[in-house]
């Protein structure tokens, strides 16, 4: 084979598929090979869907054939976070409460990417069912990070950014409920989007906190992202929150981001718990953004401090709702007992990892009546003020630019205490809590510590389109994102 | 303390019914496009939205708001613009998401009322209200709101005694109901006994009838009611404790639980003792209710809005259209009644009470006012009679709306008697002919041949010297007796306004 | 006011979690922590701030017509119960061992 999925982007890969350089059924065997070679090391993949990918690579390949029009993305191979509905497929939410749960129906956002001409290899390790930072809570194992094999991938969806960071996968779907794609994108070295609530359809989504919760794509490139999202970003009468969105994310990436007014929130990015590295690599990417013409502009979110209160409010107590529907009696793990009320609370019990069943008491805790006025409702109060905060924000500005984590990945087992991992989520969870669209992109590896660093940026509701071509722009001012290169050695 | 007159000359009863209602006129369910069927076999109407699956999510269904809408409407509710879903959580196997999307402090229909014609036997209970000249009375009934949800699966109990969930080894879970389209309509606490709270059930049935929004069965369960009940001192402003009380599915159950609750309390107070706050089991058979749970602390349900669901803004444009649907009802109906075919308003507040008789009323009546009276008597009483005997619906009957228009004509016109009417009617039952044919057959024609009447009369007279002779001392009322025995000469086939003028005039001329 | 293990308990039995005994104290001390940490919430001037519940977008009167649509046949809907009976899905006794 004259191809390596390594060196192109999902969007050179299916224009060579379209023109006949390679057949989608080839497309499928290197993935897979890559796979077998480099996931013993990484852990990504909780599931391969052999029989579904080649018989997608096949129905593409025999369009081809008889001179059909392929879709925009045809031929490419894409994975799915295991908390995402596939029919054919085994979805986990990486725990034990679903060990052996065969979907009975397709998640929207997942069908969208198949109907686009996704390969579907597999699905994606993650945080048991997405609360944390690390992917260290998946029951079934550990993911680790492409770059660095000690080192976490982040989380929740820890697997699909190294899926893609490791090159076993060129596109990958990720749920983000306070960071969930953005803070893996930015340990693994890819991009990560998270779009506008509302933008991509939840149904078929296992839901973490349904109000803050939105599935968005990790690949190489902000042009492979930007066509992810464009076959994702559908109306879909199964999600009442889903949105008629009518954007071209493509034609937007000229690279041409002359004039456009960049907001910096300085405060965040000189803030303490931000390592030297990072902040240097932010002081740097803004060089670039002016020399592109961009002009800077100084904003502030008064608010956003307050968003890690009002997310740990909101998320947990939207969670235990969103999970009492694990009761063992449709499906789920069953512990053996006498009478409904022991089997419920033990196959819950024996079900959830620790920290899902933390969270769970936490959120119940939360909505009891008697705190409910004193915490759930102010915090969706704050929620009003910090939404305001972008809003005013956005007077100011076209797109704002902060920091994704505070620092790069950090190794297994070094955060243990579970509060202070919340932390690694301090500056994207506002952006959940407002609903804006968010981008973690690659901006080069610390001078320090050698691993990807990131930047984020955060556009105005249903402005991903202007997201995406500031995102793509910047890109070009670094060297193109390779796949991590201790996969490549060896090989 | 035995019954209901003597609790109430020292307590007033306080109650407030919860009545659920499933929209069973809608084809699917409130959230998923599963079919909204009770026949189907288990677990035929089933998704991964109605059964809880994972990632599946809720969408409204847009013919559940307007009926709800509509059901406030003909309740006099305020349409509220502005309401959310809410989740109530707790965990029940029925119930396949562990939470129901119901409504929080706002529902869509909020501060109704429907005003109850207390008939005069129905009347009789309530002691503490002045009454008519008939004995009947009015009684305003606050409705506090009505709102949205889901209903559940249903639980089928094994091993125990008659399907009870006490004793049963386990329990099988049909969920083709749940997520079946369900309003609430919570009345405040107006009704004072327990006829008002059959009469306010009634009703509702009819006007939810009326509008179609539901079948309204109780016996099927579409239609579910419970009471809360507690006692005060006539005069005392306090509430008392309060108990639920369930099962309670169907007029007569509803009235006889709460009667025997009411005494129940009555005797626990009078012992000295103390109600507690618990939910009741009415158990017909046994007559008695019987505590299903106690209640130390109310239940904590972490009701907070659905982030599923958009809230809703409702536009005036939107309640208009809904507004264009709404039929006469039932008190619209009764003054319509009244007013047009001059019948009494005990007749219309009846006839139009029943969606049922007053539809096959309209048509046997046609364009005949005139028969309008005689009609309603028919209905009222011979059909009404006949059919509470039998159990049957008017529609289950084999009477047409033809044959008891053709009967009434023959009343109205005086061609029968009203005591023949009922003989025609018995033999319209029994041997399906009409009402002409059975009159010419059987020569009952009323006979209102004045010199007829006459001959009759005289005979009469002269056989009955002493009733006569009472007559002329003053005893107006011996008329009647004199009357009966013209009947019985006429083989009961004179006219007896006829009979009974005639004897007048005969007695006079003496 | 600090949560104890009883407290803890409660919570637990609520959301249907068993916990070991020997756990209370360490989930009461988690829940008192996530409280302190979340206490800032308290402290904000929210006067006649509107809460957000639902988040951006188009979001209200989204509703579906009243049309049938696909149910899912009967092995799908029983394909991961963990104990079924017929077409029914089975629970043991609901108030056995509860007494
Ligand atoms: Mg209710
Ligand atoms: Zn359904």
């Amino acid at each position: 084979m004259s191809f390596s999925l390594d060196s192109l982007s999902a969007v050179e890969l299916s224009k060579l598929i379209k023109s006949g350089g390679v057949s989608a059924k080839e497309v499928t065997e290197q993935a897979y090979s890559l796979i077998e070679s480099r996931d013993d090391k990484v852990q990504a993949f909780l599931e391969l869907t052999e029989d579904l990918a080649f018989s997608a690579a096949q129905k593409i390949d025999e369009a081809r054939a008889k001179g059909e029009e392929l879709p925009a993305l045809a031929g490419v191979p894409m994975a799915f976070k295991d908390n995402m509905n596939l029919i054919g497929t085994h979805t986990t939410c990486a725990s034990k409460m679903l060990e052996g749960f065969e979907s009975v129906y397709t998640a929207t956002c997942v069908q969208n990417m198949l109907e686009a001409g996704g390969i579907p290899l597999g699905k994606l390790n993650l945080d048991e069912f997405a609360f944390g930072s690390s992917t260290e809570t998946s029951y079934y194992q550990t993911t680790k990070n492409p770059h660095d094999l000690e080192r976490v991938p982040g989380g929740s969806s820890g697997g699909s950014a190294a899926s893609v960071a490791a090159g076993e996968s060129l596109i990958t779907l990720g749920s983000d409920t306070g960071g969930s794609i953005r803070q893996p994108a930015a340990f693994c070295g890819v991009v990560g989007l998270k779009p506008t609530y509302g933008t991509v359809s939840r149904y078929g989504v296992v839901a973490f906190a349904s109000s803050l919760d939105q599935v968005g794509p990790f690949s190489k490139t902000v042009e492979d992202n930007a066509y992810a999202l464009q076959a994702l970003a559908k109306k879909d009468p199964r999600d009442v929150t889903s949105q008629n969105i009518t954007a071209d994310f493509i034609s937007q990436l000229t690279g041409d981001i002359r004039g456009k007014k960049i907001g910096v929130v300085s405060s965040m990015i000189e803030a303490k718990g931000v390592s030297e590295e990072t902040k240097r690599a932010l002081r740097k990417a803004q060089e670039h953004l002016k020399d592109l013409g961009a002009e800077l502009i100084e904003v502030e979110l008064p608010h956003a401090e307050s968003a890690m209160s009002a997310y740990y409010v909101i998320g947990p107590a939207e969670a235990f709702s969103n999970l009492s529907r694990f009761d063992a009696v449709r499906y789920g793990h069953q512990a053996k007992a006498s009478n409904l009320g022991d089997q419920t609370s033990h196959s819950r019990y024996e079900g959830f990892g620790p920290e899902v069943r933390r969270r769970i008491l936490l959120g119940s805790y939360i909505l009891s009546s008697e705190l409910y006025h004193e915490y759930y409702y102010p915090a969706q109060q704050v929620r009003t003020l910090i939404t305001k905060d972008y809003t005013d924000a956005f007077e100011k500005c076209d797109v704002i630019l902060m920091p994704c984590s505070p620092r790069t990945a950090f190794k297994f087992g070094e955060i243990d205490d579970p509060t202070e991992m919340y932390l690694s989520d301090m500056f994207t969870v506002s952006i959940n809590i407002a609903g804006n669209g968010g981008i973690s992109l690659p901006i080069g590896f610390g001078d320090e510590s050698g691993l990807p660093i990131a930047a984020q940026l955060v556009c105005p509701a249903f402005k991903d389109a202007d997201l995406l071509k500031v995102a793509h722009a910047l890109e070009g001012c670094y060297p193109k994102v390779e796949v991590a290169k201790i996969m490549k050695a060896g090989e | 303390m035995k019954t209901l007159s003597e609790v109430f000359k020292k307590y007033e009863a306080v109650i407030g019914l919860e009545i659920h209602t499933e929209l069973t006129s809608l084809d699917t369910k409130m959230f998923c496009s599963c079919k909204n069927s009770s026949t189907d076999p288990v677990n035929q109407n089933v998704c991964p939205v109605c059964l809880g699956m994972p990632g599946a999510l809720p969408v409204p269904n847009k013919d559940a708001i307007k009926s709800i809408v509509l059901a406030g409407l003909a309740t006099n509710c305020d349409i509220e613009k502005n309401s959310m879903f809410y989740r109530k959580n707790y965990f029940y196997p029925d119930m396949s998401k562990n939470y129901q999307i119901t409504q929080g402090p706002v529902a869509f229909c909020m501060r109704g009322h429907l005003d109850l014609d207390v008939p005069t036997k129905a009347a009789q209970e309530r002691v503490d209200i002045d009454k008519e000249e008939d004995g009947s009375y009015i009684a305003h009934i606050g409705i506090t709101r009505i709102h949205m949800e889901e209903d559940a699966g249903k639980l089928n109990h094994i091993g125990g005694v008659d399907g009870r969930i006490a004793g049963a080894d386990h329990s099988l879970i049909d969920y083709n109901r749940c997520g079946v389209p369900l309003i609430e309509l919570v009345t405040e606490p107006d009704l004072r006994t327990p006829e008002e709270a059959r009469l306010f059930m009634q009703k509702l049935r009819e006007i939810f009838l009326t509008i179609k929004i539901s079948d309204c069965s109780m016996e099927q369960g579409s239609m579910r009611c419970d009471g809360n009940v507690s006692l005060r001192k006539r005069g005392a402003k306090e509430f008392g404790v309060k108990t639920e009380l369930k099962n309670m599915n169907s007029f007569k159950n509803l009235h006889d639980g709460l009667e025997y609750e009411i005494i129940r309390q009555a005797n626990v107070l009078e012992e000295g003792g103390q109600v507690y706050q618990e939910t009741r089991h009415w158990e017909p058979s046994n007559k008695r209710t019987v505590v299903m749970r106690t209640k130390e602390t109310a239940d904590d349900y972490r009701l907070f809005p659905d982030p599923d669901l958009a809230p809703y803004d409702l536009s005036d444009e939107f309640i208009d259209s809904v507004r264009e649907f709404l039929p006469e009802l039932p008190d619209q109906k009764r003054d319509r009644y009244i007013a047009d075919y001059g019948l009494s308003k005990q007749d219309a507040s009846e006839l139009a009470g029943s969606l049922e008789q007053s539809s096959f009323f309209e048509e046997a009546l046609g364009d005949k006012k005139e028969i309008a009276k005689s009609l309603a008597n028919i209905i009222l009483n011979n059909l009404a009679g006949y059919l509470n005997a039998e159990g049957l619906s008017i529609s289950e009957s084999k009477i047409s709306a033809e044959s008891i228009s053709e009967l009434a004509e023959l009343l109205s016109s005086d061609e029968i008697s009203s005591k023949q009417a009922k003989d025609v009617f018995a033999i319209m039952i029994e041997e399906d002919e009409l009402p002409r044919v059975i009159v010419e057959e059987r020569g009952m024609k009323q006979v209102s041949d004045k010199g007829a009447i006459v001959e009759l009369v005289k005979e009469v007279i002269a056989k009955s010297p002493d009733q006569v002779q009472q007559y002329k001392d003053g005893n107006q009322k011996i008329i009647g007796y004199l009357v009966g025995q013209a009947m019985k000469a006429s083989k009961g086939q004179g006219n007896p306004k006829l009979i009974n003028q005639t004897l007048r005039e005969e007695l006079d001329k003496l | 006011m600090a949560l104890t293990s009883d407290d803890a308990r409660r919570i637990a039995d609520y959301a249907r979690i068993a916990v070991d005994e020997g756990d209370l104290g360490q989930l009461a001390d988690y829940l008192n922590n996530m409280m302190e940490t979340l206490a800032p919430i308290k402290e904000f001037d929210l006067e006649g701030v509107e809460p957000t519940f639902h988040p951006i977008g188009d979001l209200t009167n989204v509703m579906r017509e009243d049309e049938p649509g696909k149910s899912l046949p009967i092995e799908l809907a029983l394909k991961n119960a963990p104990q079924t009976s017929d077409r029914y899905f089975r629970v043991p006794t609901i108030l056995g061992g509860q007494e």
